[in-house]
Formats: structure tokens, C-alpha cells, sequence
């Protein structure tokens, strides 16, 4: 049985002997980092989907897109929100060096669809023979919108699940008329499933061809995006350089004004989501730093009490050869011991939470090991600093007083 | 062994004053079992923390095996008590959440490192006070004979030079109080040296050497004539209860 085993121990045996103030002393910390636990897990699990989703959307290293309205990415575009892209802007793109593929997309406004007795409301999307190769998004059944469709501005509607459920049940949509507004269109395709990505239904959406959307279902030929694939993944800056010396050129904008597009990067937009889920993780961060401080300040309180009470134990130890110093090492042993019990506690229960939020509330989270790490490093943290105060104060007591 | 010259505690509470130590010389040798005696108030105990090292004195000289020790740091001192002295109070003050073992135990933790057969030096010295079969039981679960036995094998465990005893029968019936002071007599006959402090006169005379303390300051110092043998005592006590 060696010291370091006997100092342990004897920590313990002191615990379990002051249990009901050890348990105490815990609440707090359990509970915060409980919460630190989950928001971690949650902050993961947000960008686990924001990745997966980014993939599903095929926005690869080889693509960037060019949103209509200028501004900057990340912040709320308000009034700039403008659709400024033409289909002339598309052709021009299309011969920029390097590109491969433009696939252009105007979004109508949402519409009240009808077929037979049913109707929804529903996101009406133009859409060029590209676009679902662009996006990974196979077929059901039926064909895609095809190139003599755009021609001939045809009123046929590919489907999402959704929509088809919504207006025609279990039926076979295919070949069956629909109203977008007031246009009747044919059904010839339903999209396969996508499922919810978390906040937004994406197979609740209608996808017409592009020149019916701009010429049958809005008063401009306006459009709304396009996705530009490169024909070199290495070349994405070159080409961004390039798209957007042509659309400034083609909008006619002077030297200082803004842009009136955005090209968005899959680089960006990923530094972009990690950078909201951070600063989200921070602010929660901050709040369950609070949190542990205040149990700290609680740690501390009761360890001070423990300390009067146990003051004659003290004595002893100083009279059969305890130095301060030992007795100081002992009372923060203690609190470390305490508070990293606490940590693992409150990362059970933080974990337990997080599944059930997965589980009853359908919020992704995954397992975060900086959240761990955090989680264990905050509550020794806390233990240690918060049992400085009552340590020295058991150290600094005078044998014969203490024995009294 | 124990030199004290002029040695004066006073203490100090806010601004007043209280003497209660005026000069205290004494000498203990090897071997001695000193019994300090005195009202309450004397002092005695004031001097038995002095003398152990739990205290230091305001004046005075006070050396401990030729060592200065009013020279030495609080861990210099702790280092003393562990390595020369024993001692056991009137209140046991036992951890009352650690087996009797454990209690015989703790020195060690604080010996600088832990000796290999620690556990076997503790098992002795519990059973040179009679309470092998205690090993392992709480103070709670035993007499307050017991617990104090516990409190002078944790004392005895890291052989030292002197053992010191403050009231170490206040809190005790007659027949424990004689097992007790029967356990003491036999370290002594075993050339342990003991100093003991008490107000009771039976107790003080069955040491051998007797300091009256009054007021601060030794009245008497003379050696006991007939030392009372407890053991003796004990068996005409329990005669007396057959």
C-alpha cells in the first residue's frame, strides 16, 4: 500500500464520511456540466447534419454557387435581396475558361397547388435538365425535366414526396394533371426521398422546367441561382475571379459599387457554418461557465463549513506529524476528487439528455470529445480552484486550537 | 532529554493580555514518567502542548534532544512530532470513520514515506494494548477503554521517544481509567519515557515523578515514594465486584 494509495484513500474515506455535503457540493456541477455536455453534443450533432446535407446537396469541392442579391455571406440580405442574375449571365458564365457545367434555377414564389379534389401549398422550382445530376437527387419514377420541356416552355412538374402524398396519396402521379396556380400542368416525374434536413421539408417541392417558370409562372426571366461546376477542383478561385469580373461587367456595375450576386464557396460556406456553430458553442459555453462558477462559490462555501466541523480530525493529523502543506494537499484533494466525480456525473446525465433529445425531441447530436475534454477539465478546474480557499483555511488552523 | 529553561506562554486577545506561563524550568530524563498536576487553569495543559510541540513558547528555552527547537520551521516541528513524540488525549480524538487499524495507520501517512511493514508494526502495537480483536471496528463500536487503547497504540506505533498523555482518564470510568494507566506503567517499565497530565491525584501517584502546577509556575517537583500499581488496583476492583 503505497502513500499516494493511503493519501487517496484517506480522501475517500473523509468524503464518504462528509457524503451528504459531498453530494451537495455535486448539484451544481452536475447540472452544469450536464448542460455543457449537451450543448456540445447538439453543436455536433448540427454540423454533422450541415455536412451530410452540404454532401446530399452535391455542393462537392469542384462547385460554387451564385445567389442572386449582393451582401455577404452570413449576414441577412434584407433589401439587396434583389434577383439580379439573368439567363444571359448564365450563357456568359458558361464560356468563362474552366467551367463545365452552369445550372441555372429560379425559385417562384410558394403556390397554392391543386389536383383533383387536394391541394397544398408548396415551393415551385424552375429547373434545367442538369439541375438533379448538379444535386445527387435520383428519380422515383417517370423522367426529369428534359431539354425539348425547356424549349417548348412545356407545363410538365416533377415531384417531391411530399407533394405527392399531399395531392394524390397512394396514387401513381405520374401522367395526372396538377394546377400551380391557375396553369394546369402534367406530372411525368416524382423525385426520390430526401428527408427533412432538421428545419426544412426538402421533398416539398414542385420542379418545373426553367423557361416555364419565368415565362408561364413569373413576369421575369430573372433568375434566381445558378450552380457552377468546375471542370478542375483546383481551379475554383481562378474561375470565381473570372464569373465575377463577367457579371460585373454584364450588370454593368462601376468600380466601388458592390456586387449585386454572391458566389458562395463550399469552403465558405463551411468555415461559414463553423464559424455560427462556434460562436453558438461559445455563448453556451459562457452561460455553463457561469453556471460551474456559481457552484463553485457552492463547493467552496460548504467545504469552508466541512472544514470548521472536521477542525478537530485537522488537529490530529498536525499531532501526529501532518504538515500544513499535507493537510492542504489533503483538503484539495478532496474538492478535486468532488468535483471531478461531479464532471463525471453530470457528463452521464449530459449525455443521457442529449440522447433523449435525439430520441423523444428529434434534435441530431453526436458524441463530442472536446466536449468531454472540456467537460473533465472545467470541473477539476473548478474543484481545485474552489478548494483553495478552504484549504488553506484547514491548513492555516493552529493544532492546539484545532484539538480544542 | 527535555530541557526547559524560564519557558512563559502568554497569549494574546486583542489587546489584553493573559500570562499564562511565568517561567518554567524543567528537566525530564530519559526513562521518566512525569505526572503534571495542577487545578484547572494552571496551565498544565498550556505546557503539555509546549512540551509536544503543538505550541510554542512566547520566552524561554526549550530543547529536545540537544535540538533548539524555538529555531525550528512548523514542518521542522511537524517532522519531530511524527519521528519522537506520541500522544493521546482525553477526548481519544480518534477518525471516527476509520477503523482502529487505519487509526494506528495514520502516523505513517504523514512519515514521509510509507515503511514496508507498517501494517504489521500497527497490528503490534494494537496488540500490545490488548485489542488484536479490534482490528478492524470503528471508534463507534467500542468502549471508551478501547478507543483510547486504540489512541495510545497509534501513539506507541512509530516507536517514540517521549509519549505524552493530556487527561488521558478524564473521560473515563475507574476500571478503564486503570487499564489504561496499567498500559502506561508497563511502556514505562519497558523504558518508554511519559510525561502525563492530569488533576487527578490517584492518577498522579502512580507515576513516578510528580509537578505541581499552579498559576503558571512549578510548586513542587519531587519523585513518588510508592508509586500505586494499577494493575494491583484492577484486580482488587474486580475482586470487589465478584
Amino acid at each position: 500500500m503505497s502513500l499516494a494509495w493511503r493519501l487517496l484513500k484517506t480522501a475517500v474515506i473523509s468524503l464518504w464520511a462528509f457524503r451528504s455535503y459531498a453530494a451537495l457540493m455535486m448539484i451544481g456541477l452536475i447540472i452544469g456540466i450536464a448542460s455543457l455536455t449537451v450543448i456540445h453534443q447538439i453543436g455536433q450533432g448540427a454540423q454533422q447534419v450541415v455536412s451530410s446535407r452540404m454532401a446530399s446537396m452535391g455542393f462537392g469541392a469542384d462547385a460554387f454557387y451564385i445567389s442572386s442579391g449582393g451582401g455577404r455571406l452570413g449576414v441577412r440580405r434584407g433589401m439587396k435581396r434583389a434577383i439580379t442574375l439573368t439567363p444571359q449571365d448564365a450563357a456568359s458564365i458558361s464560356q468563362v475558361d474552366g467551367v463545365a457545367h452552369v445550372v441555372p434555377h429560379k425559385n417562384v414564389a410558394r403556390t397554392q397547388v391543386t389536383a383533383g379534389g387536394n391541394n397544398t401549398n408548396t415551393r415551385v422550382r424552375g429547373a434545367t435538365p442538369g439541375w438533379a445530376a448538379a444535386r445527387n437527387w435520383p428519380l422515383l419514377q417517370g423522367r426529369f425535366v428534359s431539354l425539348t420541356d425547356i424549349r417548348q416552355s412545356a407545363r410538365v412538374a416533377v415531384l417531391g414526396t411530399t407533394v405527392v402524398r399531399e395531392l394524390f396519396g397512394d396514387v401513381d402521379p405520374v401522367g395526372r394533371r396538377l394546377r400551380i396556380g391557375r396553369t394546369p400542368f402534367i406530372v411525368v416525374g416524382v423525385l426520390k426521398s430526401k428527408g427533412s434536413s432538421g428545419w426544412r421539408d426538402r421533398d416539398d417541392i414542385i420542379l418545373v422546367p426553367l423557361s416555364t417558370a419565368t415565362k408561364r409562372l413569373s413576369r421575369d426571366d430573372k433568375l434566381s441561382g445558378m450552380r457552377v461546376t468546375m471542370t478542375d477542383a483546383s481551379r475554383v478561385e481562378e474561375v470565381k475571379t473570372e464569373v465575377t469580373n463577367v457579371l460585373r461587367e454584364n450588370h454593368s456595375l462601376l468600380p466601388g459599387v458592390p456586387d449585386d450576386f454572391l458566389i458562395i464557396t463550399p469552403d465558405e460556406l463551411m468555415k461559414l457554418i463553423t464559424r455560427q456553430s462556434r460562436s453558438l458553442v461559445a455563448m453556451l459555453t459562457f452561460v455553463s461557465a457561469v453556471s460551474l462558477f456559481v457552484s463553485g462559490v457552492v463547493i467552496m462555501n460548504i467545504m469552508l463549513v466541512a472544514v470548521s466541523e472536521r477542525a478537530y480530525e485537522i488537529g490530529v493529523r498536525r499531532a501526529v506529524g501532518a504538515r500544513r502543506r499535507d493537510i492542504l494537499y489533503q483538503i484539495l484533494m478532496e474538492s478535486l476528487i468532488v468535483a471531478a466525480a461531479g464532471g463525471v456525473c453530470g457528463l452521464l446525465v449530459g449525455l443521457l439528455l442529449s440522447y433523449l433529445a435525439t430520441w423523444l425531441l428529434a434534435i441530431p447530436t453526436a458524441f463530442s470529445p472536446t466536449g468531454f475534454l472540456w467537460a473533465l477539465g472545467f470541473s477539476a478546474g473548478v474543484g481545485l480552484l474552489f478548494g483553495v480557499a478552504p484549504a488553506k483555511k484547514a491548513a492555516g488552523l493552529h493544532p492546539v486550537e484545532a484539538l480544542r | 532529554m527535555i530541557k526547559l529553561k524560564g519557558i512563559t506562554k502568554t497569549y494574546y486577545r486583542g489587546k489584553v493580555e493573559t500570562p499564562v506561563l511565568l517561567g518554567i524550568d524543567l528537566h525530564v530524563r530519559e526513562g521518566e514518567f512525569l505526572a503534571i498536576m495542577g487545578p484547572s487553569g494552571s496551565g498544565k495543559s498550556t505546557l503539555l502542548h509546549i512540551l509536544g510541540l503543538l505550541d510554542r513558547p512566547t520566552g524561554g528555552s526549550y530543547r529536545l534532544d540537544g535540538i533548539e527547537v524555538s529555531s525550528l520551521s512548523d514542518d521542522e516541528l511537524a517532522r519531530l512530532r511524527n519521528d519522537k513524540l506520541g500522544f493521546v488525549f482525553q477526548a481519544f480524538h480518534l477518525l471516527p470513520k476509520s477503523t482502529a487499524l487505519d487509526n494506528v495507520l495514520l502516523p505513517f501517512t504523514y512519515a514521509g514515506h510509507f515503511p514496508e511493514d507498517a501494517n504489521a508494526r500497527a497490528r503490534r502495537a494494537l496488540g500490545r494494548v490488548g485489542l488484536e480483536h479490534r482490528l478492524h471496528h470503528r471508534p463507534g463500536e467500542m468502549s471508551g477503554g478501547e478507543c483510547q487503547r486504540v489512541a495510545i497504540a497509534r501513539a506507541l506505533v512509530n516507536d517514540p521517544e517521549v509519549i505524552f498523555a493530556d487527561e488521558p482518564t478524564g473521560n473515563l470510568d475507574q476500571r478503564s481509567s486503570l487499564e489504561i494507566i496499567s498500559i502506561l506503567q508497563g511502556l514505562h517499565a519497558e523504558g518508554r519515557t511519559i510525561v502525563l497530565v492530569t488533576h487527578d491525584t490517584a492518577v498522579g501517584c502512580m507515576c513516578r515523578r510528580l509537578l505541581r502546577v499552579v498559576y503558571g509556575k512549578v510548586v513542587s517537583d519531587e519523585p513518588v515514594a510508592e508509586p500505586t500499581v494499577a494493575l494491583q488496583q484492577l484486580q482488587t476492583l474486580k475482586e470487589a465486584a465478584k
